[in-house]
């Protein structure tokens, strides 16, 4: 059982190992959440629990958007609530590999099941899938410890995203407004949207969303976002079914 | 918003997000995604990020404000170019502030 131990801590650190160079990615999303957090008038320790609960890097930086816009307690949930939504496609796809683990493993592991998290534990376990493939009688002897690097990912993303949400913070107090920091937020919007304009139902759903945002915009409390975002669904649906009848 | 409400509305979206991640490993675990859900998921990221962008910059105190005669209209224009012809997040956030600094330096009001 000693040599579990020592293999469980190299899959946690190859998990870390792994994770490490996204955290480049992420750490500036990070800062630039803090900094808007306290632009919107959260308080510090607030904006880091945020970070702690909700640890989902999108959805933060659409609460604090939307807080700085004057938007009101049900817009703002509703929002988020719809945009954290994707992570049931995170959760679905990892099924297969961690349905077999004790429930507090699978508690453990939805915790730190973010897109980054994702991303990497998802190719380990593909790639471990092919070799497992080729070498059925080796993999069988040694025990599976893969949700071992699974958290050791999670745990290196969590860490980076409260450790850069911090830095934000520090730095947000120190900076001058006329910087405009709160800019970088649309800013990383665009750069994301851009990023998934791949196929004409996902442009048809925010064309319309965005148009929409612009003709509910005098509901009051905001709530014209979530109309817009709803209809934009609701295009997207009807070019998919178009999309499927014309083939 | 109060900073109480501010923190149950934390909790909830916390609690929410985390009710999806586990959905599929814990509640729904024998069962598989919806074909509708799935379709669904895709498209809200991009809905979601378009209204936002929009209402970021083209809406002002509930009302639609096409103000170009200030830099960020323009220096969301420059990142979106950026953004398409790079598809690199931070080149795009780094392109788009500095033509807002710029445009804040040529003109200043």
């Amino acid at each position: 059982m000693a040599h579990t131990g020592t293999s469980a801590r190299r899959e946690f650190l190859a998990g870390c190992r792994d994770e490490a160079p996204l955290l480049l990615g992420v750490a500036p999303f990070g800062m630039i959440y803090g900094i808007a957090a306290l632009a919107a008038g959260v308080p510090a320790w607030l904006a880091q629990l945020a970070s702690a609960i909700v640890f989902a890097g999108a959805a933060q930086l659409v609460i604090v958007q939307m807080l700085a816009a004057g938007a009101g307690f049900i817009p703002i949930a509703l929002t988020s609530g719809l945009l954290n939504l994707r992570h049931v496609l995170y959760s679905a796809s990892m099924a297969e590999y961690v349905r077999h683990l004790p429930r507090r493993w699978r508690l453990l592991l939805a915790y730190v099941l973010t897109d980054e998290a994702y991303a990497v534990a998802v190719l380990r376990y593909q790639q471990r899938h092919a070799a497992a493939a080729d070498h059925a009688e080796h993999t069988n002897a040694t025990a599976d410890l893969r949700h071992w690097y699974f958290l050791g990912a999670g745990f290196t993303l969590w860490a980076g995203w409260q450790l850069s949400t911090a830095a934000g913070l520090l730095f947000g107090t120190t900076i001058p407004p006329e910087w405009e920091l709160d800019f970088a937020v649309p800013l990383t919007f665009i750069a994301l949207l851009t990023l998934l304009l791949r196929e004409r139902a996902g442009q048809a759903a925010a064309l319309v969303a965005g148009l929409g945002a612009l003709a509910f915009a005098a509901l009051p409390y905001k709530l014209g976002l979530v109309a817009a975002i709803v209809l934009g669904l609701a295009a997207g649906a009807w070019t998919v079914r178009r999309l499927e009848q014309a083939r | 918003m109060s900073t109480t409400a501010l923190l149950l509305l934390l909790v909830l979206v916390g609690l929410l997000t985390y009710l999806y991640r586990y959905a599929m490993i814990g509640l729904f675990a024998s069962r598989s995604l919806p074909r509708w859900l799935h379709a669904l998921c895709l498209h809200i990221a991009p809905a979601s990020f378009a209204a936002l962008t929009a209402s970021a910059l083209f809406v002002a105190g509930g009302e639609v404000v096409f103000a170009f005669d200030t830099p960020r209209p323009w220096a969301a224009l420059v990142a979106v170019l950026v953004a398409w012809r790079t598809r690199n997040v931070l080149a795009t956030i780094g392109a788009g502030m500095a033509a807002l600094y710029l445009l804040k330096l040529l003109f200043p009001t």
